[in-house]
């Protein structure tokens, strides 16, 4: 018996499994599967964008609003500046065709390596209870830019900012079923810069991932 | 691990002296605590969502055998491969014969308590293959001529500063950094490389999903991402116990989880991974394995222990425990320290091996009163008490007084003159007729503390003397 | 009301002060107090040991000396908390027993909360001036609430100034068995409570449970601090503190 049939058989005899109640119990859980119950969650009512902003903050990320897309490379290049940063970053595709050169900043789509300062990302939505960001991969969306630069520049359209973490699931899930992406490989929930407390369990930003997290508001 | 639980008594006593470790373990006390009480009092309603954080733990574990078969339905549809391990062994031989499949050298690890137990490390090196710890804390650990753990999420709680920066200063070859920060960063540089070139990524598993075939991963230093994204072989490791339903309850536990160990409202990164890269993506493992671990889980489920695999691993068990608080992990000997350790290490390797773990406690219930999912520590803790009794594992002195004091107890007649006798004896030896300073009967605990002489009669005769007086 | 005085084996054989105090509370609350003559321990020595058996005997037996009570009031936490949350599932095999069980432990108190909930009691005698810092013992804490109703209790003794100490629901360490048997142990986290102690500055450190109050005073003095007094709750509030009184 090899050990997966062993394991099995060892916790259906404790559970006193029989065809009957096997058959019963995967019902059970089919039903279960779809009905997507969810736990007690907390009211996040009122100004979804306010209680975003207020929570990353908490979390020692940088927040920026803008009006629209456009604005976006000078918010990045004013960011950058004051906190005397590298100008160059890589960035998803989907901004490369923003005026990058017209605020003085080199900014390239391409696979990320480890040498560079700063990455740019979109992000799939964003949770308001916590200030958390979501970012699926995809091969328009890498994971790795949002992970290896010391800096980490997102971009958030406002409309993507949802309550609580069940409505990024509930999100991901429509896309996934409505054909418009296969389920992500990765689902990254980022919370602010990287952090470790492992010394003394005292607090210090930048671990393995970025040392900052800038987020970029678009409200339109 | 090799355990050690059965020489708790004799390492608890060296903790106590340890002056370091004392120190240490005062400035760090009341972080954890303080910090997840905010925390905690930032929820509407904690009662409902531990709640409903054991309905669904329960769920699992009452029909393990289904959600696993479900779960690796899920996970091998989406390209993953799901391997089973009956035991430490076990782990090892699949995670070498992987990396040997892949012609793998070099491994980056994130957090696995798993591969603890198994002792991982030990047999990749002995397979020449190098694992490198990339967690902050398991690195120090790693470096520090393989130290174990001496907390389930903060591992080097038992070390000050300056320790690790001597460490480092050794290892590195670098100059001493002074602040936490410059350590932190030379950790990073020196591990960012490895990350980069290793042929492989182990991870734990903090969760597993049933509804998607996904690992959730929980960390904050980024570590668990780059160790699921840039190799091209990921492995995750984990006990069978932790299958989760569906990514609502994930939402669940994520709110208790951060919360409980560490007071965040969300950890850092909280990564769900599905599946393997997709032809056109630019980063992720191309091949995936999961490695679902028995090593004695199976033999808890419909048992009287079936609350323990509920654990989700957070640790606030042993920040709140009085006993935790005075020693540290090591004095445990094995991979889990306080109230969760004192259950688990005998359960799963074995209760004649850790004698000691469930009677080094008060029953105060700190810990089941902290507890996210409800696990009613003390009643377990009591339980294994009750096996070791009956199995005959207690000494032969402590198994008299037990037996002479429940007897007394039951014939009270005898049971007065042996409390008469007894008062008077105490109030003898004492003091004063203030303190006892030494009792031979009890040295135990007169060598820490005195016991206040009583008066010498007992209440039930005085109580007796006056009711004779009054008629 | 008829109430069953359980005085517990270490009140009745180390401080019998706290059972005559507590009688005189409950009288002075209006009640009639019968204290079975044959009563000895609650059972949870073995019962913290993992012996069942005796545990269940020791039950039975107290059942038979308290059932036809009103009320049972306690002066322990521990010895309460062991009647009132484990005596009926000691019971498996006789649904009949354990009824009675369930009966006896619905109706039986901790002396505190039973002076604030049920007998609502107005006047003590107790007329101690200073000040004073409570230690909440684990059991009475955490397995019967009992947190406000001490404080109540000390709030009408008009001399009485309350000093919360830091962390005073942390455990003391006594743990009964524990005590003797990782004795070191025991005294390392009894003198982080002793620190406490210290930290609120009051006169008297007063508790609901002997074990711990035995526990602290012994660590006390120990630690060389020879002014500090402990005191039962029932002591304090019954006005019965003298030192070397046997009864009274």
């Amino acid at each position: 018996m090899n050990t997966r049939e062993n394991i099995l058989a060892r916790l259906r005899g404790s559970l006193g499994r029989n065809a009957e109640n096997g058959a019963h119990g995967r019902a059970i859980i089919n039903e279960y599967l779809a009905a997507h119950t969810k736990g007690p969650q907390p009211k996040i009512s009122g100004d979804l964008l306010a209680r975003f902003c207020e929570e990353s903050k908490k979390l020692s990320s940088s927040v920026d609003e803008v009006t629209s897309l456009r604005d976006v490379p000078q918010a990045v290049a004013r960011y950058l500046a004051e906190h005397k940063l590298p100008t160059q970053a890589v960035c998803w595709p989907e901004f490369a065709s923003l005026d990058w050169r017209g605020a003085q900043l080199d900014v390239a789509s391409r696979t990320v390596d480890g040498r560079d300062p700063v990455g740019i990302t979109g992000c799939h939505s964003a949770i308001a209870e916590t200030g958390t960001l979501i970012l699926c991969s995809s091969p328009l969306t890498p994971a790795a830019l949002s992970l290896l630069p010391e800096t980490h520049i997102v971009i958030v359209p406002a409309g993507c900012i949802v309550g609580v973490m069940e409505d990024a699931w509930q999100r991901v899930r429509t896309e996934v079923s409505t054909g418009k992406a296969g389920w992500p490989r990765a689902i990254n929930f980022i919370s602010g810069p990287s952090r470790t407390g492992d010394i003394e369990q005292t607090i210090v930003l930048g671990a393995h991932g970025p040392y900052r997290v800038h987020i970029v508001i678009v409200r339109e | 691990m090799e355990i050690h639980s059965m020489h708790f008594k004799a390492r608890a006593g060296q903790k106590m002296a340890d002056v370091v470790l004392q120190q240490n373990l005062k400035k760090t006390r009341s972080k954890f605590v303080d910090k997840r009480a905010n925390a905690i009092r930032q929820l509407d309603d904690f009662e409902d969502l531990r709640t409903a954080a054991q309905e669904l733990r329960d769920r699992v574990i009452n029909n393990l055998d289904l959600w696993l078969e479900r779960f690796e339905e899920e996970a091998t549809r989406r390209g993953a491969t799901v391997l089973w391990a009956r035991d430490g062994a076990e782990v090892c031989r699949l995670t070498v014969d992987i990396a040997r499949k892949h012609g793998v050298t070099m491994a980056v690890k994130s957090k696995s308590m798993l591969s603890e137990e198994a002792a991982l490390n030990q047999a990749l090196e002995a397979a020449g293959i190098r694992p490198v710890e990339t967690d902050l804390g398991e690195y120090i650990l790693q470096i520090n001529n393989n130290e174990p753990p001496s907390h389930i999420v903060a591992p080097v709680f038992h070390k000050s500063k300056e320790e690790i920066s001597a460490l480092f200063a050794r290892t590195h070859g670098l100059p001493p950094k002074t602040g936490i920060e410059e350590m932190a960063r030379e950790a990073r540089e020196v591990l960012r490389p490895h990350f980069l070139s290793a042929g492989m990524g182990i991870s734990g598993g903090n969760f597993l999903v049933a509804e998607t075939g996904s690992v959730a991963l929980v960390t904050n230093e980024g570590n668990g991402r780059m160790v699921t994204t840039m190799p091209d072989v990921h492995v995750a490791i984990t006990g069978i116990e932790k299958v989760v339903p569906t990514l609502e309850d994930l939402a669940t536990l994520m709110r208790l989880l951060p919360r409980s160990a560490t007071g965040q409202s969300i950890s850092n990164y909280f990564s769900l991974l599905t599946g393997v890269k997709k032809p056109d993506d630019s980063d992720g493992p191309r091949h995936m394995y999961f490695i679902l671990v028995d090593n004695g889980r199976a033999d808890l489920v419909a048992g009287e222990y079936a609350a323990m695999l509920r654990c989700i691993r957070c640790g606030a068990c042993m920040n709140h425990c009085p006993v935790y608080q005075s020693i540290g992990g090591h004095a445990y000997g094995w991979v889990y320290p306080g109230p969760m350790g004192s259950v688990l290490t005998p359960l799963l390797g074995g209760i004649e091996n850790a004698l000691d773990l469930p009677q080094a406690s008060t029953l105060c219930n700190q810990c089941g009163s902290v507890c996210p999912v409800n696990i009613p520590l003390p009643d377990l803790l009591r339980k294994l008490r009750e096996r070791q009794l009956k199995n005959g594992l207690r000494p032969l002195s402590e198994r008299l007084l037990l037996r002479s004091w429940s007897w007394l107890a039951r014939h009270p007649r005898c049971y007065t003159l042996a409390a008469q006798l007894g008062a008077r004896y105490l109030r003898w030896l004492g003091e004063d007729g203030k303190r006892i300073r030494v009792l031979g009967l009890m040295p135990e605990w007169t060598t820490g503390r005195d016991l206040p002489a009583p008066p010498g009669k007992t209440f039930r005769e005085l109580y007796a003397a006056r009711a004779r007086a009054r008629k | 009301m008829r109430v069953g005085l359980l005085v517990t084996c270490l009140i009745d054989m180390l401080r019998p002060r706290i059972g005559f105090a507590t009688l005189e509370l409950l009288e002075a609350a209006g009640c009639s107090v019968v204290v079975p003559q044959t009563q000895t321990c609650c059972g949870q020595p073995a019962y913290n040991s993992g012996d069942r058996t005796a545990t269940r005997q020791l039950a039975i037996k107290l059942l038979g000396e308290f059932e036809d009570c009103a009320y049972v009031v306690v002066p322990s936490g521990a010895c309460a908390g062991m009647v009132r949350k484990h005596y009926a599932e000691l019971i498996t095999d006789d649904p009949a027993l354990a009824q009675r069980m369930a009966t006896l432990a619905a109706k039986t108190y901790e002396l505190t909360e039973f002076l604030v909930n049920v007998a609502k009691i107005e006047n003590m005698p107790g007329n101690h001036t200073g000040s004073v810092t409570y230690h909440d013992s684990c059991s009475g804490l955490r397995e019967l609430g009992i947190k406000a109703q001490p404080r109540r209790l000390l709030a009408r003794l008009p001399g009485v100034t309350l000093k919360e100490m830091p962390d005073a629901e942390e455990c003391c360490g006594f743990g009964g068995a524990f005590s003797v048997k990782f004795g070191e142990l025991s005294a390392a986290i009894a003198e982080r409570k002793c620190n406490s102690i210290h930290t609120a500055a009051a006169d008297v450190v007063v508790g609901g449970d002997l074990g711990c109050l035995l526990n602290i005073e012994g660590k006390l003095r120990r630690m060389g601090d020879e002014t500090t007094r402990v005191l039962h709750i029932a002591e304090l509030l019954a006005g019965v503190c003298g030192d070397g009184s046997e009864g009274c």
